[in-house]
């Protein structure tokens, strides 16, 4: 008797199983676009807390909305905004200033270094940009010390172990041989440096699609597939669908009435609608409706 | 530089500083074009399809030559995916941290603060770091980007006292450190730092050795002293402080009619 190959098909409920209070956890996309939203939103449904959340290179309102909801203790990210949307994240910008958020501040290139440790089982990755400005001394887990070959000052970037990775992919086949449409961002940091990893996709297709172009294949063997189709959503997903901007606008009046007058009523009312209400993804695309989303469609 | 042809008459500041960012870059390098600043993005290309047709241009994660396409369709974000019908080929994003000279030769840096010697600051505006009275978005990749690049640019896009001070709060992003035509080899940073500071008032450049901001030029219609009485440390003001150069015909034509066909620059 042959054993067969085990499909690792998740639905969302039992993936969210995987995620408790108190973890690591990373979070793949960027800025708008490409962010396992099925999950997040499986999250603040379960009311998980405390979490660290590793947010992409370039963070966006997908954490913003983990913190409006009480979810995040502390952020790895470099950027919390929406760009045109709006320049800084209301929910983050509020929390921060309060002191009610720790933050792990770095750039772009130093948060790559600390994916990079973790890959490598390493205790910390040597960066120089940075020396000279305030990330040594605002970021106290970033340590200054003189190169043993130079001599010269570096900066020591600590290894960020996430227990897990959630990333938004358009494909993948049940194996968990994953095909971003795109350049799938900083996703592969995410998926080496992590525990663990679930690939939240758009469809799950067949094996023999996968061994169709091999070299397509961005994330070689995650541990878990969800698939959500929209799942994006109100984000842009690559070769599916653009951003839901007037879904954005929503949140960021809500973001906005708190950061300027202290009323959480918007906010609120938004989780309660999109998030609390509808038990499951179906249940949040029929909230949408299929008008809105039909219109996203531009590739 | 400056422009060769006729000098248009009627043009908006953006679109002069438009002008101005299209005549800092060099044919044959890498430009990143960072798709959220209106300005420099229409600059940047302003440049490749008049004098610069060699340029790799980094278009949201693709690199890219656009020296074919009759006009530029809109993309406004870092992530919009619709720029990828252009590709030449990708940069995955964590590539940028094992490379980041492959991205770009230069580059355009904002800030919420700005220092006399070019520092920059996108963490936020108070005393207490736990306690900012503003937080900002954070640094993003400018530390990294501005620390290899072969030099870099400062741009604001309102020029008044809070953003212009004289010391930053904190700094995300070293320019010439605490001054001096050193300041940047002390601290062991290599690129030639940053040249010029934009805004909509003026263009600023850096003494060549004390490396403190001095005004370069001012634009059509505005005096040295709004500048001054606009800008929260002490700048240098020279002798001669001429009128920044507009477009020229063929520039200003560009501009409208094949990059900024939306009418971004004119509002």
């Amino acid at each position: 008797m042959t054993a067969e190959r085990k499909s690792l098909v998740l639905d969302e409920h039992a993936a969210a199983d995987w995620i408790r209070d108190g973890m690591t956890l990373a979070i793949g996309g960027f800025i708008n676009s490409s962010h396992p939203m099925a999950l997040v939103r499986q999250i603040i449904r379960r009311g998980i807390k405390n979490l660290t959340v590793v947010g992409a290179a370039s963070g966006g309102l997908d954490l913003d909305l983990l913190i409006a909801a009480g979810c995040v203790k502390k952020l790895v990210t470099t950027y919390m905004g929406g760009e045109h949307y709006c320049p800084v994240a209301p929910f983050f910008r509020i929390a921060a200033q309060k002191g009610e958020l720790d933050i792990f501040e770095c750039d772009e290139g130093m948060f790559y270094c600390s994916l990079r440790a973790a890959a490598q089982r390493l205790p910390s990755t040597p960066w120089k940009a940075g020396i000279g400005t305030s990330f040594p001394e605002i970021n106290p887990e970033i340590k200054q010390y003189n190169d043993p070959v130079s001599g010269e000052p570096m900066l020591a970037i600590p290894a960020i172990t996430p227990d897990l990775a959630i990333i938004y992919a358009a494909h993948s086949d049940a194996f968990g041989n994953v095909q971003h449409v795109g350049t799938g961002f900083g996703d592969r940091a995410m998926w080496r440096a992590a525990e663990k990893t679930i690939a939240q996709v758009e469809r799950v297709i067949p094996n023999e699609e996968v061994r169709k172009n091999p070299l397509a294949t961005s994330l070689v063997g995650v541990d878990a597939v969800v698939r959500a189709p929209y799942g994006s959503h109100p984000f842009a997903a690559p070769g599916y669908y653009i951003e839901d901007g007037e879904h954005i606008r929503e949140y960021v009046d809500a973001g906005t009435a708190w950061a300027k007058k202290g009323d959480r009523g918007p906010i609120e009312a938004y989780l309660e609608k999109y998030i609390l209400k509808p038990k499951t993804h179906e249940d949040y695309l029929e909230t949408i409706g299929v008008r809105r989303l039909i219109a996203l469609h531009e590739y | 530089m400056t422009g060769t042809g006729t000098l248009a008459k009627d043009f908006t500041i953006k679109e002069l500083l438009a002008t101005f960012v299209s005549r800092q870059v060099r044919d044959g390098e890498r430009v990143a074009v960072g798709a959220g600043l209106h300005v420099p993005r229409a600059g940047i290309l302003l440049a490749h399809l008049t004098r610069c047709p060699n340029v790799r241009l980094y278009v949201v994660m693709t690199f890219t030559n656009l020296t074919k396409e009759p006009r530029m369709e809109p993309f406004y974000t870092v992530y919009d995916y619709r720029p990828a019908k252009w590709a030449e080929g990708y940069i995955i994003h964590d590539d940028f941290q094992e490379d980041p000279r492959i991205v770009s030769d230069t580059f355009v840096v904002g800030g919420l603060q700005i220092d006399k010697f070019g520092n920059s600051n996108l963490i936020g505006v108070g005393k207490d770091y736990k306690h900012l009275d503003f937080r900002g978005p954070g640094a993003v990749g400018t530390l990294s980007m501005a620390h290899y690049v072969d030099r870099y640019y400062l741009f604001v896009q309102s020029h008044d006292k809070r953003i212009l001070v004289d010391k930053c709060d904190f700094i995300s992003t070293v320019g010439w450190g605490q001054g001096g035509a050193d300041g940047r080899k002390k601290l062991g940073i290599p690129g030639s730092g940053p040249v010029y500071c934009m805004t909509p008032l003026c263009i600023m450049d850096f003494d060549e050795t004390s490396k403190h901001m001095r005004l370069k030029s001012v634009h059509p219609g505005v005096t040295v002293q709004q500048v001054v009485d606009n800008t929260g440390f002490e700048l240098i003001i020279p002798k001669d402080v001429p009128v920044t150069e507009g477009p020229t015909e063929e520039e200003l034509r560009t501009l409208r009619e094949r990059i900024d066909i939306e009418g971004m620059l004119r509002k």
